[in-house]
């Protein structure tokens, strides 16, 4: 599997990450040699195509009641900008 | 006997007969940090005086002649993607570098009410992310036994801990093998117990289908004795199961193991594997049987396909896991910015470590559609492979042996510049996690050099009480179980 720079990049903004294109570089290089090894993949063709995968569903929920919570303060504690109870970020409508 | 050398059990049976009170014991492990933690590093933080107020509470209650729990006064750590209330908790990561949690994970919260006293926060590859501990934003950990080496990871700052007597008991959390191969590293005991059996309600996920948290200590029973505590149904980790099949596992960890089956697959031991490994798994393998156990070759292919489906899935899962960082509700945010978007951009590429963004960007590319079906499809079906065949080996056997590790503790720097190298080094630890199964590594020799090797016991779902018993008649046969490293220098 060949990769370019310009592949990594467009992953990069899927993932909300930003790389120079030198960085860009060495990641295309570095994907391709462990995509190839993800290749064996392909070599098992033969051993899986009937495998069905189903989904498994051995969790119990519990059941959906509501709780008060009054600690929005602990709750809020790390938040880096906060304003009456809100979080604070850079405007997103004009 | 000094008290970096004690087991838990010790520990238990000292502060019970009163020989020492709990405030002695964490003055005494706070002495042992002061002497050694400079050379190793295996603290992120230390919550000295939580611990020591936590200590007098303990050393209260049981003047008073009241009920204690059953960790009484137990200097433990926690690894550092674990949530402690009030005590920083950074996953070893610049993204988390100030968060303190507002809550205790469960199994923190069970080993507090069991009267365990909490020495720190240990050291981890970012995220989890790594089999070295190299991958830290903080600092590396140095393997106890020789300081060049790496204590394996990602939980080696746990491993460290208790290898170096910093700890007598450090949680750990294994997505691959990162409790088993760093004890195995360090020359002590790590359990990954089955998928669901330890609640992971705040453990910082990093993939969750994979993730499970189990406990690092010197002996197979003080395994066990942590197990009894940390284990059980949890309604805020809807993975979790009932299952319990036993009162107590240190209880029934005496057993003897007369009559297991055991099974070896020899694709587990290929000609390159170091021979210091393979003689000394052997050596193990006639003792057990000499215990009573019948010991069977078998074939068990591990192969390059399960390795690299294990890739593609905890790396597609962490980068949706690691979604949730963006710098706005908690975690580092960026000063660079002029809108929404670039401010999650930056705070995210300046927060993560490369390790991370490397398995961010892999995971991604597997789920981008057009690569869907070729890699994280197949590997889906690649995994349900594996289970299959360690169903079909269970319907015969009790356990599996095996290396814990193909490699011995390397030198800090080898594997580093090379991801694909040192993602091979977790080949015989990532099918217990794919299928969901326990596993524990346990010391089993020295190699030439000095350093542990260590040796893995597969079981069944929720076998663990089995694996105990197998991992602690071996131990006793061994004689090891209560060794502290004898920190050594690097060689000039």
């Amino acid at each position: 599997m060949k990769i370019d720079k310009e592949e990594v990049m467009y992953i990069a903004k899927l993932a909300k990450l930003k790389f120079s294109d030198e960085d860009a570089g060495e990641l295309a290089i570095e994907f391709e040699g462990i995509l190839k090894h993800f290749d064996s993949l392909k070599e098992t063709e033969q051993d899986i195509k009937d495998i069905e995968l189903e989904e498994e569903s051995n969790m119990e929920l519990r059941e959906d009641v509501v709780e008060i919570f009054e600690d929005s303060e602990k709750l809020f504690s790390n938040v880096k900008d906060i304003d009456r109870g809100y979080v604070r970020i850079p405007k997103v409508i004009d | 006997m000094k008290i970096d050398q004690m087991t838990m059990e010790d520990i238990k049976s000292g502060l019970e007969r009163k020989k020492f009170t709990a405030q002695e014991l964490v003055a005494g492990v706070y002495k042992k940090i002061d002497e050694v933690e400079d050379k190793v590093g295996a603290y992120i933080t230390l919550s000295q005086d939580l611990a020591i107020k936590q200590a007098k509470d303990i050393d209260s209650a049981m003047d008073r002649g009241e009920n204690v729990g059953p960790l009484a006064g137990m200097p433990i750590a926690i690894k550092d993607n674990i949530c402690t209330e009030g005590i920083k908790t950074t996953c070893a990561s610049k993204m988390l570098h100030d968060f303190i949690p507002p809550y205790d994970a469960t199994v923190v919260k069970k080993l507090k009410d069991a009267g365990a006293i909490i020495i720190g926060k240990t050291n981890m590859d970012e995220f989890a992310m790594g089999s070295s501990t190299e991958n830290s934003a903080f600092k590396v950990t140095k393997n106890p036994w020789r300081l060049d080496r790496v204590p394996g990871g990602s939980s080696g700052g746990s491993a460290a801990a208790v290898a170096a007597g910093m700890a007598f008991m450090a949680l750990g959390s294994d997505t691959g093998g990162s409790i088993r191969q760093p004890a195995a590293f360090c020359g002590v005991v790590g359990l990954k117990p089955t998928y669901g059996l330890v609640s992971r309600y705040g453990l910082v996920a990093f993939a969750s289908s994979l993730d499970q948290i189990g406990p690092i200590t010197k002996s197979v029973k003080d395994c066990a004795l942590t197990l009894d505590v940390i284990q059980g149904k949890d309604p805020k980790d809807a993975t979790t199961v009932d299952v319990r099949n036993t009162s107590s596992y240190l209880r029934e960890i005496e057993k003897g193991i007369e009559g297991l089956k055991i099974a070896i697959p020899r694709e587990f031991f290929p000609g390159s594997l170091d021979s210091q490994i393979s003689n000394e798994i052997m050596e193990s393998m006639f003792m057990l049987k000499g215990l009573g156990a019948t010991i069977d070759e078998i074939s068990l292919p591990i192969t390059d396909e399960g390795l690299s489906a294990y890739y593609i899935i905890s790396s597609a899962e962490a980068s949706s896991n690691l979604g949730r960082f963006d710098g706005i509700k908690y975690g580092y945010r960026s000063e660079n910015y002029a809108d929404i978007e670039e401010l999650i951009l930056n705070s995210r590429t300046e927060g993560f470590g490369i390790e991370t963004k490397r398995r961010i960007m892999l995971g991604t590319y597997t789920l981008t559609s057009g690569y869907y079906d070729a890699y994280y499809n197949r590997a889906q079906k690649v995994r349900e492979k594996i289970k299959q065949q360690f169903k079909e080996i269970f319907s015969k056997y009790d356990l599996i042996i095996s290396p814990t590790s193909p490699v011995l503790p390397f030198p800090i720097g080898e594997k580093i510049g090379n991801p694909l190298d040192m993602y091979l080094s977790d080949i015989y630890t990532i099918s217990a996690n794919l299928a969901g199964i326990p596993a524990i590594s346990l010391p089993c020799g020295f190699c030439q050099e000095g350093l542990p090797i260590g040796l893995q016991i597969i079981g069944g779902p929720f076998s663990e009480s089995k694996i105990f018993r197998a991992a602690y008649a071996l131990e006793q046969e061994l004689g090891l179980g209560n060794g502290v490293a004898v920190i050594k220098e690097a060689k000039k």
